[in-house]
């Protein structure tokens, strides 16, 4: 991890020579003689801590304190007051200006760090929350609150997003009555970025979707153009994303679906678990790319699996990656579970190094029963972490 | 822990990835390689031949130094590409985009 950045401002040489000597030792150290010279160097590059003298010449510690507070990129920069001056009276006007901290000279250097240290870890405590605050919520807003149903299926879904984990979306429509457009894809990177880049990324497919199925219901069609806007919008410059664009219409027993690079779907049936091979290329890196459509048929009693890349990446006690066969294997023994995906997860969970996934885990479960009017309405089941309590529509 | 970057002539490189390339070390190889674009260098060979994780993230960074140097008629080439990477290669379909050779002396060889 790149170390923290802090500012010294003093005006006498020999104490700003040995404030940047010890302090380097821990951190990137950038130095000014006076409150002029500090607000240029912050411009450059905003610290992440700033100590301050407070009597210099040209512009002193209570002014350069103020023009801070002025903008709000430099407002909540931690600021330690260093100063001869000890009198209450200045003590409290830092204090009612917005200082951190307040340190006298002369001072105990060992001292000046662990406040330099605290300091840090706070506003770094503080950032990490809310870092999480805005991913939960991120991750909230990229799946869905319903699912999907049709007479003669179940449906179900599984999302656990990781603090740390990466941008996983899940999308459902229905176009016309009895046909459904479904997304499922993972825009790369991790962390918030990645969970702010796919949500992005998720407005953008919704509104080309909105637009262009009007005039085409082509999964192909449809990707094409994502592509397209992916590469040409300037916003979307750093976008890559695997997605996986699928047409379902229930009477027909028939999913059409187009792959751009997203882990393969996988068609589960008593007898076997199939690959559902055909794919092209990942989002983001050929404006030209081609995308084909391939039809799948539900054959009765049988299941489509669609996933991301979390939960084949898992490290198993075997010492490998989880993989596609080795779902494979878990998926035929979980076909015939009352709750399949809940029952294929523990038992990937049992076999893995650690008893918990290392990603955000998306599973999405589409089964066609052996007769239509065999259990009109599966039963539900969503993380705990969704707080998902309307899902049928 | 950094990458090493060994220079074949002024526009192309050797880029070793070791034995990971994935979200803790990818900002890492992209400043690597940008340093490399601002030199000059357009040509990129990277020698998988320890990678034994290449995470989305990892495959990302790759990403991007393509989308930079492609418009610089600048190549990214994959040499002696690991299963576990090629497990991954193969399921993006990213071998469309960039060209696979045996060893890293084969790849020096094309693009020389």
């Amino acid at each position: 991890m790149a170390s923290y950045s802090i500012l010294v401002v003093e005006d006498e040489h020999t104490l700003l020579r040995l404030l940047e000597y010890r302090l380097s030792k821990q951190y990137d150290v950038r130095t000014a003689a006076n409150g002029e010279e500090a607000l240029d160097k912050i411009a450059e590059r905003l610290p992440d801590l700033i100590i301050s003298d407070i009597m210099m010449p040209r512009m002193d510690g209570f002014a350069l304190q103020a023009a801070l507070q002025e903008r709000k990129e430099t407002r909540a920069i931690p600021f330690i007051f260093l100063t001869a001056k000890a009198d209450e009276q200045s003590r409290l006007k830092g204090m009612r200006t917005g200082v951190d901290d307040y340190i006298t000279k002369p001072f105990d250097i060992e001292q000046l760090l662990t406040r330099v240290e605290r300091l840090l870890e706070r506003a770094n405590l503080y950032q990490t929350q809310l870092d999480a605050r805005i991913g939960e919520d991120f991750s909230k807003r990229l799946m869905p609150k319903s699912l999907p149903q049709a007479p003669g299926y179940r449906t179900f879904f599984h999302n656990h997003p990781r603090e740390h984990g990466g941008g996983d979306l899940f999308d459902w429509t229905e176009a016309e009555p009895g046909v459904y457009f479904i997304t499922i894809g993972d825009v790369m990177g991790k962390g918030l970025q990645a969970k702010f880049y796919a949500f992005s990324f998720l407005a953008y497919m919704r509104s080309i979707l909105h637009a262009m199925l009007k005039t085409t219901h082509s999964p192909a069609e449809l990707m094409t153009r994502v592509n397209q806007v992916l590469m040409e919008d300037p916003p979307m410059e750093e976008t890559f994303a695997s997605l996986l664009l699928m047409r379902w219409e229930p009477q027909e027993n028939r999913i059409t679906y187009t792959n751009a690079g997203h882990c393969r779907p996988l068609l589960v049936t008593r007898e076997e678990t199939k690959v559902v091979t055909y794919s092209d290329l990942v989002l983001g890196l050929n404006p030209h790319a081609q995308f084909k459509d391939t039809t799948i048929e539900m054959p009765p009693h049988s299941a489509l699996v669609t996933y991301t890349d979390g939960l084949v990446e898992q490290q198993m006690r075997s010492g490998e990656m989880l993989g596609e066969p080795g779902l494979m294997k878990v998926l035929s023994e979980a076909f015939d579970q009352p709750k399949p995906v809940e029952w294929m997860l523990e038992e990937v969970l049992n076999n893995s190094i650690q008893p918990e996934f290392q990603d955000d885990i998306l599973v999405f479960w589409l089964e066609r029963l052996q007769k239509v009017d065999e259990r009109p309405s599966g039963p539900r089941w969503f993380s705990p972490f969704l707080d998902v309590t309307d899902i049928h529509r | 822990m950094s990458f090493s970057v060994e220079p074949v002539n002024q526009e192309t490189v050797i880029i070793r990835i070791g034995k990971a390339l994935d979200f803790r070390n990818a900002s890492e190889f992209k400043s690597a390689c940008q340093d490399q674009v601002r030199k000059g260098v357009r040509n990129f060979i990277l020698d998988f031949s320890d990678t034994g994780i290449l995470d989305s993230t990892g495959l990302g960074s790759i990403f991007s130094l393509y989308r930079q140097v492609s418009p610089l008629e600048g190549q990214v080439v994959f040499a002696s590409v690991s299963r576990p990477v090629q497990v991954v290669v193969q399921l993006t379909r990213t071998y469309k985009v960039f060209r696979q050779f045996p060893t890293v002396d084969a790849a020096r060889e094309a693009l020389v």
